[in-house]
């Protein structure tokens, strides 16, 4: 979750993600995400990344392998705690749900930055419209469910059980799409008076997701 | 000014109780300032070369300067403030009052012989210390919240107490005040620093009170003894009863009677007890101060839209400000006003209770972390005394 409580990322690799996996008790590891990118810096993109942390343990064990060359680096990583409450995230039954090229969903997001902070998203039957206004002038961005039969990644697929209008600030959802890189497609899941789900889906039933609560109009 | 030492015990024993963050992480959350602590402390702090600042006449407008840009940078980070000023003193503060009184006058004569004798930097030291918050700076102040749309209340006693109440009915997220006996008044959380500089770059700490409780191991009312113990305004402190002392007593003997009566049956009298010391008047004040109610008429709250004109004319006419800045500001207000509100997470997915075993590990960390602290305090200390003892030339 960010500082301000405003936006809460989640991560699921599944077991099926690794190869061997093992663990045999639950554990949770509290990582410092700046030290974990320093230390993934020193990986090359092909190396086998093997994560390894024993019991009750004060440190993370990452092993980097290069299979051509027998290069072989390792490092430890000190845990941290973590005291920040963990926020129960419950199932949710969502009013609409859109999937769409996440380049898609990128582009629509910068385009719109540049003219307001908060974007309206409004799924209604007819399509999904991205609306925005701001000191210069507005904007808005309408999508209708389409069908690529070439290329199943550029489908635009549209799922409603009921009409759903809700406004998020634009600086996150920016953030969120530098996901993009790893998945074609987003999915996006709203219902009304609930935090926005975007989920990129990843190989072997992994997915990241963002959470965003909504900004609302003020209740007096 | 509040409880003596409170801080630095909560900062010791429950320092989980305390979150330090940016302003704007509080954004959209409604707070009551404690306004007559605020004013008083622009006052002391906003001055250029050691004067306070003046209009062309004369007037003071130090408070006005410190009320306006300090509340605007709240409006601006999306928190709805809302000002709460000192009514009367309880009978009990008169104590307090006198003291602070003939310390005022002490520093006024202190002035007075600085500027004959002594150097600038006296003279100005001097000079602060002499601030008092009069009738005036209090009617200038509600005048400018009217005018910016900022609404206030005045409580019947103290200020403090009247914030803590609002927050205590979620009419308000927070209390604002740096005085640490907001919390004795039973506020769920007390927000510090809130109305600092933004050059002075304080974070905002937010305290609070269940998790302080958690951590001393206490329930209110033996907090309340606590602080009374330490030192409120009050009553008097009991001479050589310090920090350590205090919680000391009130870990073992559980309450202020108990206390009392220990003190006085103490075969090796460390303590004495001053004489007038009505402990059992100062918890009443604290357990049920004289407040409005929060459901009282006075106590609903509206934000309005600044009025610009009257804020140039009380402003920049009379007071002297820049009219392009006043204006400005104005234009922010308003439109801090109309753009909706980010929500927070919180309102939507509930935290996680944790588990016991999470919590025993979480409490024996924190112990271990508190010994290791106490540790190094100890060794410092001992190579301090170690690098005196040493005789000079020595070494």
């Amino acid at each position: 979750m960010d500082n301000s409580h405003v936006a809460l990322v989640s991560m699921m690799l599944k077991a099926e993600s690794f190869s061997p996996f093992r663990c045999d008790r639950n554990i949770a590891l509290g990582i410092n995400l700046s030290s974990l990118m320093k230390v993934l810096r020193c990986a090359q993109n092909e190396d086998i990344l093997t994560l390894k942390a024993e019991d009750a343990p004060d440190v993370v064990n990452l092993v980097f392998e290069t299979s051509e060359s027998d290069r072989l680096s390792e490092y430890d990583i000190k845990l941290m705690d973590i005291d920040q409450e963990h926020l129960g995230i419950p199932e949710t039954e969502y009013a609409a749900t859109i999937s769409m090229p996440s380049s898609e969903f990128q582009r629509i997001c910068r385009d719109l930055m540049a003219l307001s902070e908060s974007v309206a998203i409004e799924a209604t039957k007819d399509g999904v419209k991205f609306s925005c206004s701001g000191d210069i002038g507005n904007g808005a961005v309408t999508l209708r469910s389409h069908t690529n039969v070439e290329n199943p990644e550029k489908n635009i697929d549209i799922s409603l059980s009921e009409p759903v209008a809700l406004t998020f600030s634009l600086k996150y959802l920016v953030n969120f799409c530098k996901a993009s890189g790893l998945s074609g497609t987003v999915k996006l899941c709203l219902s009304n008076e609930v935090p926005l789900l975007v989920e990129y889906t990843l190989a072997s039933n992994s997915y990241l997701r963002f959470y965003l609560a909504p900004k609302i109009g003020d209740e007096e | 000014m509040g409880i003596k030492q409170l801080a630095q015990i909560i900062h010791e024993n429950a320092p989980d109780a305390i979150k330090t963050g940016e302003i704007k992480n509080h954004f959209g959350r409604k707070v009551a300032i404690d306004a007559s602590m605020s004013i008083y402390s622009f006052l002391v702090a906003v001055r250029s070369d050691g004067q306070q600042l003046m209009n062309e006449s004369g007037e003071t407008t130090s408070h006005l300067m410190g009320m306006f840009y300090r509340t605007l940078r709240i409006v601006d980070n999306g928190i709805k403030p809302l000002y709460v000023f000192d009514g009367a003193p309880p009978k009990l503060k008169s104590g307090e009052l006198a003291k602070r009184f003939a310390r005022k006058a002490e520093a006024t004569e202190q002035h007075e012989e600085a500027k004959e004798t002594g150097t600038a930097e006296e003279v100005e030291k001097f000079s602060r210390r002499t601030v008092k918050v009069t009738r005036e700076h209090n009617n200038d102040c509600k005048k400018l919240l009217t005018l910016m749309g900022v609404p206030y209340i005045v409580a019947p006693t103290e200020a403090e107490a009247q914030c803590a109440v609002l927050a205590r009915a979620g009419k308000v997220y927070a209390a604002a005040s740096e005085d640490m006996d907001t919390l004795c008044f039973d506020s769920p959380i007390l927000l510090r620093h809130l109305t600092f500089s933004e050059q002075r770059k304080e974070p905002i700490l937010e305290i609070q009170l269940d998790k302080v409780l958690e951590g001393l191991g206490m329930e209110r009312k033996q907090f309340i003894d606590l602080c009374i113990l330490l030192g409120c305004d009050y009553v008097d402190p009991i001479p050589k009863v310090g920090p350590s002392s205090a919680l000391k007593l009130i870990r073992d003997y559980g309450t202020l009677e108990a206390v009392v009566e220990h003190i006085k049956t103490d075969p090796k009298k460390r303590y004495t007890i001053p004489e007038d010391w009505p402990y059992q008047d100062a918890r009443e004040l604290f357990v049920n101060p004289d407040v409005r109610p929060a459901d009282h008429p006075e106590c609903d709250f509206h934000w309005n839209a600044p009025d610009v004109d009257g804020l140039v004319k009380f402003l920049v006419t009379e007071k002297g400000f820049s009219e392009d800045r006043v204006r400005s500001a104005a234009a922010r207000l308003q439109k801090n006003l109309k753009t909706s509100q980010q929500s927070r997470l919180e309102g939507f997915f509930k935290p996680v209770q944790k588990t016991e075993e999470e919590v025993k590990s979480l409490k024996r960390k924190n112990e271990e972390k508190r010994e290791e602290q106490k540790k190094k305090q100890k060794m410092e200390k001992k190579e301090k005394a170690a690098a005196k003892a040493k005789p000079r030339g020595t070494a």
